[in-house]
């Protein structure tokens, strides 16, 4: 189809002798709620480093929203709509909640020459995170799941059109795990398109309309939830495989 | 003990107004060091170009040299824009920012210095402004007066003006923001629509820029000469890493200190002493509190 959200087309990607990523091909539809899996080393994180601009793949291309972004620098792409949260919490230490969504915030809406009340709009994300009393304190008193969400806030401050959640609930008790998927809910539906990638298996099974599984850099099945539990590819690249 | 209260009160007045002038050296090498991670050790070189420009201007065509300062910030500007285009291609680029980027920053102290040599010699050099060589008398009571020498109150002045309204800047706007927030993290940077080398570029050309006025500064105080960086690079250090690594209003504060703690030791040990003060304050911050007053690790500043 070519509506697609995100086309990725046949990208590779090596590090020296060793290849990352071997021709991948996939896309997300707007709106979309799409799961990334993969053993440990399969390739998901640089796979979503090429698509957010923190590696270059060597080979194939990057289409987002139309246009091609290959060759955009990160904040490039940020300003076209694409974010990301970070597996593990790196805020700004020195700054307040606040102050680390309104960089994003103002920097994205200067970015499309937009003028808003970024302060309003950042309190406004917050109170959906469940955050806004904790607006003016410092990040280093906040607990795990309050980082967990300030990194889906700092993302959502960007207001993107995709947001990328890297194992955002790796850690997290499974109530927590059910709070966090439930904001990625409401951020899906406020029409932002989502790529979840996640170990917890319950989590991605639940959240993901559809989902691709890598492995050792190959992309091995592609399909909706069920589907992907029955695959056999998938469950060998979990589990192993007993003829090597 | 008239005569001491005296002394001690006119010691605290002059180390207070130095503390201020010090926080207008401190301020370039605050954002440049303590924000952005580059060791300009170059910048009390610059400062000294600065005071030169000033002398310059101010020998040739009689200007003011507080508005020979603000003439030559825009030059300072676009001075540390070149540099670090050079520092982040050359170095930062590589990562082999940390001692080859030292050994640059030193070439270039040399470089300013030897042309300020060959362009004007080594003597000492001086301005001339109205408020040079005049003093405010103020008498509290029997055999104490406080004197308050105008061209040190000028250079408080502007110093705290200038200082403050660098901080009101990177507190309260979104490039500020972006500025405390590059070095702590670049790359989440990058992902949430900031480009930080540009970031980094202006932050650092800002830094760089306080030479104009600070140098100004400088000439008003005391004369000058090529080599007077090498003297200050010790002090503006010192207040730097006293106030806190990536604090500005820690550095304002630390120069106070400096100033007062130097101030104090030159009018009852002798001014000989007064060096001593920012090097032993220096190690004795590195030895029992590295982050500073105000440092990154002490919470929101």
């Amino acid at each position: 189809m070519s509506d697609a959200l995100l086309k990725i087309d046949s990208i590779s990607k090596h590090f020296g002798g060793f290849t990352a990523l071997s021709n991948v091909t996939t896309e997300v539809a707007p709106g979309e709620r799409f799961g990334l899996i993969g053993p440990n080393g399969s390739g998901k994180t640089t796979m979503i480093n090429c698509v957010s601009g923190l590696l270059r793949n060597e080979e194939g291309k990057i289409i987002f929203d139309g246009k091609d972004v290959t060759d955009l620098k990160p904040h490039k792409r940020t300003g076209a709509g694409i974010a990301r949260s970070f597996q593990i919490p790196r805020p700004f230490h020195t700054m307040t909640v606040i102050e680390n969504l309104m960089i994003p915030a103002e920097f994205v809406g200067h970015h499309r020459g937009e003028k808003g009340d970024d302060r309003a709009e950042a309190m406004e994300i917050l109170e959906t995170m469940g955050m806004a009393e904790k607006a003016d304190d410092t990040t280093l008193d906040l607990t795990q799941i309050e980082l967990r969400k300030l990194e889906l806030a700092r993302a959502m401050a960007a207001k993107p059109k995709l947001l990328i959640s890297d194992e955002a609930m790796a850690g997290l008790t499974g109530q927590e795990v059910d709070e966090v998927i439930d904001i990625l809910f409401k951020m899906n539906e406020r029409g932002i398109t989502i790529i979840m990638i996640e170990h917890i298996m319950r989590a991605v099974m639940r959240f993901s309309q559809r989902i691709i599984c890598l492995d050792a850099g190959q992309l091995i099945a592609e399909g909706t939830p069920e589907e992907i539990v029955k695959n056999k590819d998938v469950e060998r690249a979990y589990l192993g495989s007993t003829d090597g | 003990m008239a005569i001491f209260i005296d002394l001690l009160l006119n010691a605290l007045v002059i180390g207070v107004l130095l503390g201020g002038f010090y926080a207008a050296l401190s301020i370039g090498l605050s954002i440049t060091f303590g924000l952005l991670d580059v060791v300009n050790i170059a910048h009390p070189t610059m400062l000294v170009l600065g005071a030169f420009i000033a002398f310059l201007l101010n020998s040739t065509w009689g200007i003011d040299p507080v508005l020979a300062g603000i003439i030559s910030t825009p030059f300072f500007f676009v001075l540390g824009w070149l540099i670090y285009q050079v520092y982040y291609n050359v170095f930062e680029k590589s990562g082999a920012e940390s001692l080859r980027g030292l050994a640059f920053f030193f070439g270039l102290l040399f470089i300013i210095e030897v042309g300020l040599i060959i362009q004007f010699g080594v003597d000492h050099r001086l301005v001339e402004a109205p408020y040079i060589g005049q003093s405010w008398n103020i008498v509290i009571g029997e055999e104490i007066d406080v004197a308050i020498p105008f061209r040190l109150l000028v250079a408080f002045v502007v110093a705290a003006i200038a200082t403050l309204a660098i901080h009101a800047y990177l507190t309260k706007t979104f490039f500020g923001r972006a500025v405390r927030a590059v070095a702590q993290d670049m790359m989440a940077l990058r992902l949430m629509g900031v480009d930080p080398i540009r970031v980094k570029r202006i932050a650092f050309a800002m830094g760089v820029a306080t030479a104009g006025i600070g140098g100004a500064l400088m000439i008003i105080v005391l004369p000058i000469e090529p080599s007077l960086g090498r003297l200050y690079l010790g002090n503006v250090f010192a207040i730097v890493v006293l106030g806190g690594l990536g604090s500005i209003s820690g550095t304002l504060l630390a120069a106070v200190i400096i100033g007062i703690a130097e101030s104090i030791v030159a009018t009852f040990f002798g001014p000989s002493w007064a060096p001593a003060v920012s090097f032993g304050i220096l190690l004795a911050v590195l030895a029992f509190r590295p982050e500073g007053l105000f440092g990154k690790t002490a919470g929101a500043h």
